[in-house]
C-alpha cells in the first residue's frame, strides 16, 4: 500500500475500533466524575477531576463484597467440578470405543444448543423439593447442567488431537491405563484444560437466568443479580455507582485477557463458543 | 455419563411433562388439565406476536452481527499499527457480562444525560432527545443494535481464523486475471467463507433465538409487550403469572421451533467429522 492510503486506511479501522469500544471506555470514565461533574451539558469526555469514591462507597456501604465473593465461590467451584468430568467424559467419548459413542457426543451438541428457559422450571421445581434453593450449591449444579455440555465438547475436539501413539507407547512401557492418563493424556491436554476452565469461569461469572429464578438471598446472590438489585432498589439511580460495579465486576475479565488472550482465542477455534 | 443424563435429561422430560398440567408457582399444586394448555397457547395473539418479535429481532441483530463481523475481519486482517491491541477492544463486548453491557447501554441511552441523545441534538438530527427504550419502534431497535454490538465479535474470530487460511495464491491469479479488490473479494474471499459462515449463522441463530438477559434486562419486554419474545414470555408465566404449566407448554413450543435449526447444525456437523 502506498503511504498515504496506508494512513488513511489505519485512521479509518481504528476509528471503528474505537466507536466499539467507546461504551467501555464511557463506563470507566462515568466511574471516575464526581457527581456534580456527571450532569453537566455538555458532558465532559476526560474527567476534570479523578475520584475514587464511588468504588469507596461501593466497598464500603453496598452488599458489594459479599456478591463478589459470592460470584468467586460460585465460578471456582463450577469450573473444577466441570473440568474434573469433563476431562474424564472426554476422554472416554474419544479413547473407548462403545455402542452409542457418536450418538452420545452428538447428544451433548444438542443439549447444548437447548434454551436455558426450558429448562429453568424442573429445575427450579427440583431445587425447591430438594430443599436447595437460596443456596450457592443449587446455582453451582444449574450451572453444571450447562457448562458441562459445553465444556465435553471443547475438551472432545481438545483430545482428539493428542495423538493415540503417545498413550500406547507408554502402556507398551508397562504404565497402568489411569498412570498413562495422568502421565502422558494430561500434559498434553494442559492448554485445553486451560481454555475450557476459562471459558467455564466466564460463562458461570456472567450467567444471570439462573440467578434470578434460583436465588432470592444476599447471603447468595451472585453478582449479576446483585448488581441489578441495586439498580432496581435504589432510590434514584447513581449511575457513577452502578459503573463503578461494572467495572470491578469486569476485572478479572479484564485480567484473563491481559494474560491469557491466546487461550481464549484458541477456544474459540476448537469448538465455537456458547453466547 | 451418569451425571449428565441426571443434569440435562430428567429436566428435558419433565418440562415436556409439566406442559400437561395447570400448577400454581408458588404452592407448586397442580392438576392434570391433557393438552388444554397448547389449545390455549395456539389460540392467544400473545404467543403469536412474541414469536413475530422473536423472528425480528433474530433476523435483524444476526444480519448486522454477519455484516460488521465480517466487515470487522476484513480490517483486522489488514496490517494495521497495535493489531493485537485493537483485536482485544474488538473481543471485549463479547466477553463482558451481559449486566454490564446492559447498564452500560442504559447509561448511553439515558433520555437526559445519555451522551447518544446529546450527540444527536449536538448533531441536529433531532430537537428533542430521543427516548430510545420507552417507545417502538425505538425501542426493538436499540435491541436489536446492543445486541449486534455484544455478540458480532464472535462472528469477527470465527470469520478471522478462517481468513488466515486462504492461500495467498488465489488472490495473486486473481489479481493477474485484473480482478479489483471488490471483486477479489466477491470472488475468492466469500466463496473461501462460505462454509463457515453457514456454520456461523446456524450457531448464532439459535443463540439470539432463545436470547433471554440482554431484553429482559435492557427493556423487560416493554414498552407494554412490544419487545417480548419468547424466552421473555415463558419467564413471564413461569414466575410472574405464576403458572408453572403454562409456561412449560410455552417452552415446548418454542424448543420445537429451535429443533429445526439445531437439527440443521447438528447434522452439518456430523457430515464435517465423518466425510
Amino acid at each position: 500500500m502506498k503511504p498515504l492510503r496506508r494512513i488513511l486506511f489505519n485512521l479509518m479501522a481504528w476509528a471503528l475500533v474505537l466507536a466499539v469500544a467507546f461504551p467501555l471506555f464511557w463506563m470507566v470514565v462515568t466511574s471516575l466524575k464526581p457527581a456534580f461533574e456527571l450532569f453537566r451539558r455538555p458532558p465532559t469526555i476526560w474527567p476534570e477531576t479523578v475520584t475514587f469514591e464511588h468504588y469507596w462507597r461501593l466497598l464500603s456501604e453496598t452488599p458489594f463484597l459479599q456478591y463478589f465473593q459470592n460470584s468467586l465461590i460460585l465460578a471456582t467451584t463450577t469450573t473444577a467440578v466441570v473440568v474434573a468430568i469433563g476431562t474424564l467424559g472426554a476422554y472416554s467419548l474419544v479413547r473407548f470405543r462403545y455402542h452409542g459413542r457418536e450418538s452420545l457426543a452428538f447428544m451433548v451438541l444438542f443439549t447444548y444448543l437447548l434454551p436455558s428457559v426450558v429448562l429453568i422450571i424442573p429445575l427450579y421445581l427440583l431445587m425447591v423439593q430438594l430443599g436447595l434453593s437460596n443456596t450457592i450449591f443449587s446455582l453451582v449444579i444449574a450451572y453444571t447442567t450447562f457448562a458441562l455440555p459445553y465444556a465435553l465438547w471443547l475438551l472432545r475436539s481438545f483430545m482428539t488431537g493428542v495423538p493415540e501413539d503417545l498413550e500406547s507407547a507408554a502402556l507398551v512401557d508397562g504404565a497402568t491405563r489411569i498412570g498413562a492418563f495422568f502421565d502422558v493424556i494430561l500434559p498434553q491436554l494442559l492448554p485445553g484444560i486451560i481454555s475450557t476452565a476459562l471459558f467455564t469461569f466466564i460463562l458461570s461469572w456472567n450467567e444471570y437466568l439462573y440467578a434470578l429464578v434460583l436465588v432470592n438471598a444476599d447471603s447468595a446472590r451472585p453478582l449479576t443479580t446483585g448488581v441489578m438489585t441495586m439498580l432496581i432498589s435504589a432510590f434514584n439511580i447513581e449511575w457513577s455507582l452502578l459503573m463503578a460495579a461494572s467495572v470491578m465486576m469486569s476485572l478479572p475479565l479484564i485480567i484473563a485477557f491481559a494474560f491469557l488472550q491466546s487461550y481464549l482465542t484458541r477456544g474459540f477455534g476448537a469448538g465455537a463458543v456458547k453466547g | 455419563m451418569l451425571v449428565f443424563c441426571a443434569v440435562i435429561v430428567y429436566p428435558l422430560i419433565s418440562a415436556i411433562y409439566l406442559s400437561l398440567f395447570s400448577i400454581y408457582t408458588p404452592t407448586l399444586e397442580g392438576e392434570w388439565v391433557g393438552f388444554s394448555n397448547y389449545r390455549e397457547l395456539l389460540g392467544k395473539g400473545e404467543f403469536w406476536s412474541s414469536l413475530w418479535t422473536n423472528i425480528i429481532w433474530t433476523v435483524g441483530t444476526l444480519t448486522l452481527q454477519i455484516v460488521f463481523g465480517v466487515g470487522m475481519a476484513l480490517v483486522l486482517h489488514q496490517n494495521m499499527i497495535f493489531r493485537s491491541l485493537a483485536r482485544s477492544l474488538i473481543l471485549f463486548p463479547y466477553f463482558v457480562s451481559t449486566v454490564v453491557a446492559v447498564l452500560v447501554w442504559r447509561w448511553l441511552f439515558n433520555d437526559l444525560y445519555g451522551i447518544l441523545n446529546h450527540l444527536v441534538v449536538l448533531s441536529g438530527f433531532s430537537d428533542m432527545p430521543i427516548d430510545w427504550l420507552g417507545s417502538m419502534p425505538n425501542a426493538l431497535l436499540s435491541v436489536i443494535l446492543v445486541g449486534a454490538w455484544k455478540y458480532f465479535p464472535f462472528v469477527v474470530i470465527a470469520t478471522l481464523a478462517r481468513l488466515q487460511t486462504i492461500p495467498e495464491h488465489l488472490y495473486e491469479a486473481a489479481k493477474i486475471d485484473g480482478a479489483g479488490p471488490v471483486a477479489r473479494f466477491f470472488d475468492v474471499t466469500l466463496p473461501q467463507l462460505r462454509d463457515v459462515l453457514v456454520v456461523i449463522i446456524m450457531l448464532r441463530a439459535i443463540w439470539d433465538f432463545k436470547e433471554f438477559d440482554l431484553i429482559f434486562l435492557l427493556t423487560g419486554g416493554g414498552p407494554v409487550t412490544s419487545t417480548q419474545t419468547l424466552p421473555l414470555l415463558v419467564y413471564k408465566e413461569a414466575f410472574a403469572l405464576n403458572r408453572m404449566g403454562m409456561a412449560s407448554a410455552y417452552a415446548v413450543v418454542m424448543m420445537a421451533i429451535m429443533l429445526v435449526f439445531m437439527i440443521l447444525y447438528i447434522r452439518r456437523t456430523r457430515e464435517a467429522a465423518d466425510p
